[in-house]
């Protein structure tokens, strides 16, 4: 519980014949983390190659079969369970994708043909619309011998620059159709200019009209053409269409089946490609959590009777870095490994503080949201999203556990301070309702000092966390001498053990802690030298004596001063819990205000009042926790870095 | 007083100033300039405020071609930087002015996109273009990797849809398909860029407005002069065309200015109208070969000084941070003359007169 899962280190040596079946069992069962063996063996290069080839071609298989699926509007849908008994050929399976994609290909290929036509007919419909109502046959113009025209669009920052360059010639030069982007324009000369009109007319960018071949006539019969052909493409459209279903129809199936086959095969090829080869055997290297490893074994067993599996539990002590970490499982944690993760992954010998997280979150959140109705209300929508039952909501399913955990602490935290839905002191179904313990507002002094208390209280379970943590490590410089190990924490309580006892909290002479805390202060001072001697590293300090003496003054200042800040950071716990009170408060007169008479005004501002304070307060002192969480007690004792336990799976409801 | 005003500036100054006091000054250009060769001219340059952005690459990776874009990361910080500490009225000019990269690395996808893949199997095509991008992170709107991968100009433009390059290139794409030549997509590209530019400036109001056009519309005098007279000298375009292609607005170069060179008139005399202190422009054009790039450094150290002067005075409006962001593009140029220069064991007096900031120390 308090530890990531034990992790036993496992090595197989599989005969060749048994690959596929060990592969499948290993990535059936999802608790096999695999690790790099494909080292170079007899003829292991080879063999490597041969199954990084296999997986490129199935990757590019996998990839052709997506694209038709695409154009076919082809849903992948949720994986299939394959029981393939050998993997993929891709020259078995080559003739009957081409076949489909040449079928779909052509399909989709008239139908991107037709789309662009209609494209285009409809660019020169819009540009010959403005000019509908001449009566004039325009396809002479094309030939005229006398005259140049140019009917086209142009960008409307071209046109006066466009008209400046053909200044030293005569010309005309019409805008047919306004438009703040791309108006239409017609511009016409003498033929014996018309290199310089040409000229102008392509630097100035003017896209000339080009009509489709086989369209005469004024304006207006042109426009009835091109309609009408428009119209016969789009059915030609519609009906290609209807073909891209009926295929997707025809092979539906056949693709679903071929591309979830494929896919596993990839996977399991990916594996392999991993796999360290002997000349007629594999080498598998990797991790399984020691409570799945009987069942493993015996599974393998049964599907490769020659196999040799050698285990080797891990020890949580020394250096772990590179054992997989797998968080327990347990449905109440799980929101709370979610804050722990965003942090950081816990080390595989480092104590997992989802446990801790569990218990100290909802409790600072509570503190500071005090109050029985919101509390409710919170945990209710935190429910809400669990359930899934609302769409809206759905996305952030993953938070209505810690929402609701939150909800319910800050309801029992609404009955010590004697709070719901801001008012105290209220009578409410015949009970009335007073702070168990005290309301914040009206005890400020004491609700800041408990708080100040509490935080103590964390910081000091932090500390000690991080000393077990350290010793868990063997890192016995940190452990001793580090800022957050034995050094730095009797330097925190000698300090506070002088401050209590200066203020007649503590009956114990104040120099005593004074010594200690000189004693200790040096220690954390010259931490750098110690760990360097612990550790046998030389030089025992990098540069100068006298660099080292300033730097390790200001570093035992910087410690102090972040001891000092992390306590009084607690403070806001309390503060929170007293701002819960007055923003209620501000409510309460801006209701009145409204209505003096306790009318429905002062009741709908009340509601509002309510639900601004349960998203807006909410929010804020969520973030506030977090922080408190994240840097003033994880620094403490909670270095992080771990590698997550993927396991090797095929998909997600395949079962071997 | 502009909207914004000393309120609006004060933090953007402030902080515009410190950045500039880190710029490197004629001497260290000098310095720098002095080095033995390539590896000795990096080793210097890690001493400057390039420094975090050159020791991010490791040796093995160091390229003159990759040493030039971490420079140009610093270019890209500030104008983050810039931008988001710019009055809310002042944002679009700049964000307009920073989208020059962005046209650039578009248009270097299509260069890219039109060069193919390369003779080495080894280096995709991606790998080869996206060393010359100019490393604008998010900023950007290009697919630019997808762009290089569709194969041809017309699938790398399809990719634009939604972009602000849409609209433009659908008009250029017409000429594209029946010229296959990159010359109209760019053209348009450019035009477009500076229009918007012109236009953001010409929203703002008082001394903002006043400032911008100024630092703005030196910047359109010298690229519009200049392609003036690369269209009429290189490619020998007709008059109408040379007008199509070029802006009829800047500071001080006229549309008259621009409408005269395309007619035919002497160059040098509407030169010596607009930059009366750019001597022998007669000489410098007698061979363009040389003398173009020449004569386009002596209107990049114009504009430098003119950007200097911004400084001085009322620092509350938008010439300020403008001025810097071209004086910091300006300095990536000098940078980039360095590292090819000494990559490519030029001698020292066939580089040093294209040092933008080193020349005008001596001058």
């Amino acid at each position: 519980m308090f530890f990531p899962k034990a992790m036993t280190e496992i090595e197989l040596i599989v005969p060749s014949k048994d690959l596929l079946a060990v592969t499948k069992t290993l990535s059936g069962r999802g608790v096999f983390h695999q690790a790099d063996s494909g080292y170079s063996g007899a003829g292991g290069e080879s063999g490597a190659n041969t199954w990084l080839e296999k997986t490129t071609a199935y990757a590019a298989l996998e990839r052709r079969i997506q694209v038709i699926m695409q154009v076919l509007n082809l849903d992948e849908g949720q994986p299939r369970s394959t029981n393939i008994e050998k993997m993929i050929e891709v020259e078995a399976v080559l003739p009957t994708l081409e076949r489909i994609e040449q079928e779909v290909k052509s399909v989709s290929d008239q139908l991107a043909e037709e789309r662009k036509r209609v494209e285009q007919l409809e660019s020169v419909l819009r540009q010959l619309e403005p000019v509908a109502d001449v009566d004039v046959d325009i396809s002479p113009l094309r030939n005229s011998h006398y005259l140049f025209s140019m009917l086209g669009v142009i960008p409307v920052a071209n046109v006066d620059r466009l008209q400046t360059s053909l200044a030293r010639i005569p010309y005309v030069f019409l805008t047919l159709r306004s438009d703040p982007q791309k108006p239409v324009v017609w511009l016409a000369g003498t033929r014996s200019n018309s290199d310089v009109l040409e000229r102008a007319a392509r630097s100035a960018y003017l896209n000339p009209l080009t009509l489709p071949d086989g369209y005469e006539g004024s304006p207006a019969q042109i426009i009835s053409s091109l309609r009408k052909t428009i119209e016969n493409t789009q059915q030609s459209i519609s009906q290609l269409k209807q073909e891209l279903i009926r295929l997707g129809d025809l092979h539906k199936e056949q693709l679903l089946t071929l591309l979830w086959s494929i896919h596993t095969s990839r996977i399991l090829s990916e594996a392999i490609v991993r796999f360290g080869r002997l000349r007629y055997t594999y080498l598998i290297v990797g991790w399984v959590p020691s409570d799945d490893l009987e069942i493993l074994t015996q599974r393998l067993k049964l599907v490769s009777k020659e196999i040799l599996i050698e285990t080797l539990p891990t020890k949580r002590g020394g250096h772990n870095q590179n054992v997989p970490v797998a968080l327990q499982d347990s449905k109440f944690l799980r929101p709370f490994q979610m804050l722990v993760t965003t942090y950081a992954r816990p080390r595989y010998g480092e104590l997992d503080p989802t446990w801790l997280i569990a218990l100290t979150f909802p409790l600072l959140f509570g503190a500071m949201f005090g109050d029985i109705g919101q509390g409710l209300v919170l945990a209710g929508l935190g429910a809400l999203m669990s359930s899934k039952k609302v769409k809206a909501l759905r996305g952030m399913a993953g938070l209505g556990g810690l929402i609701t955990i939150c909800g319910l602490v800050a309801t029992f935290f609404g009955f010590l301070y004697g709070s719901i839905f801001g008012f105290e002191d209220v009578e409410l179904f015949g009970f009335r309702i007073h702070p168990l313990w005290i309301s914040p507002i009206h005890n400020i002094m004491q609700i800041l000092t408990v708080a100040v208390g509490a935080g103590i209280v964390l910081l000091t379970l932090g500390f000690l966390v991080g000393i077990f943590n350290a010793a868990m490590s063997r890192d016995l410089g940190h452990l001793f001498f580090g800022h957050n190990g034995i050094a730095g924490f009797t330097l925190y309580l000698s300090l506070l053990g002088a401050g209590g006892a200066s203020f007649g909290i503590l009956h114990i002479a104040p120099h005593i802690f004074i010594a200690l805390a000189i004693l200790s202060g040096a220690a954390v001072m010259f931490s750098e030298i110690f760990i360097n001697l612990v550790e046998g590293h030389r030089p025992l300090i990098d540069g100068g004596v006298g660099t080292y003496i300033i730097q390790a003054v200001v570093e035992l200042f910087e410690v102090v001063i972040s001891f000092l800040s992390n306590t009084l950071s607690y403070v806001r716990v309390g503060a929170f819990a007293v701002a819960h009170g007055g923003l209620s408060a501000a409510i309460f007169i801006l209701a009145e205000l409204g209505s003096p008479a306790h009318g429905v005004v002062y009741w709908i501002v009340v509601a509002l009042g309510n639900l601004f304070i349960i998203g807006f307060e909410g929010l804020i002192v969520g973030i506030q926790t977090m922080r408190l969480s994240y840097y003033e007690f994880f620094s403490k004792f909670f270095t992080g870095g771990g590698m997550r336990f993927e396991s090797l799976t095929l998909n997600p409801v395949d079962d071997e | 007083m502009p909207p914004g005003g000393v309120s609006g500036y004060a933090a953007i100054s402030a902080r515009v100033r410190a950045m500039y006091s880190t710029a490197l000054t004629a001497q260290d250009l000098t310095s720098l300039s002095g080095t033995s060769d390539f590896i000795a001219l990096i080793g210097q340059l890690k001493s400057t405020v390039y420094g975090p952005y050159i020791e991010s690459l490791k040796d093995k990776e160091l390229t003159p071609r990759r040493a030039i874009l971490q420079c140009k990361r610093r270019l890209a910080d500030a104008y983050d930087s810039v931008i988001h500490m710019a009055p809310e009225h002042a944002r679009p000019l700049l964000a307009q002015l920073y989208r020059y990269y962005e046209v650039d690395n578009l248009k270097a996808v299509l260069r890219g996109v039109v060069a193919g893949p390369s003779w080495n199997p080894d280096i995709t095509l991606w790998d080869r273009v996206q060393d010359v991008l100019f490393p604008l992170g998010a900023m950007t709107v290009l697919p630019a990797q997808a762009m290089v991968e569709s194969g041809s100009v017309v699938s790398a433009v399809e990719l634009l849809k939604g972009t602000p390059y849409e609209e433009t290139l659908s008009f250029a794409m017409k000429r594209y398909s029946a010229e296959q030549n990159l010359f109209s997509l760019e053209v348009a590209l450019d035009l477009d860029y500076w229009r918007q530019l012109w236009r953001e400036a010409k929203r703002l109001a008082g001394q903002d407005r006043e400032q911008a056009l100024r630092v703005i519309g030196s910047l359109i005098d010298m690229n519009n002069l200049m392609w003036a007279i690369r269209y009429r000298i290189y490619h020998q375009l007709s008059e109408e065309e040379l007008i199509n292609y070029t802006l009829p607005f800047g500071y001080h170069v006229r549309d008259e200015d621009i409408r005269a060179i395309a007619a035919g008139v002497d160059i040098s005399s509407v030169v010596a109208r607009v930059y009366p202190d750019v001597s022998n422009t007669n000489i410098l054009l007698d061979n363009p070969q040389h003398g173009l790039p020449r004569l386009e450094v002596e209107l990049k150290r114009f504009l430098m000084k003119r950007c200097v002067a911004t400084f001085v005075g009322n620092p509350f409006h938008v010439g300020i941070p403008l001025a810097y962001l071209v004086l910091c593009d300006l300095e990536i140029q000098d940078l980039t003359v360095l590292i090819e220069a000494k990559s490519s064991q030029m001698p020292d007096e066939e580089f040093r007169s294209y040092l933008l900031k080193a020349s005008l120390a001596k001058g």
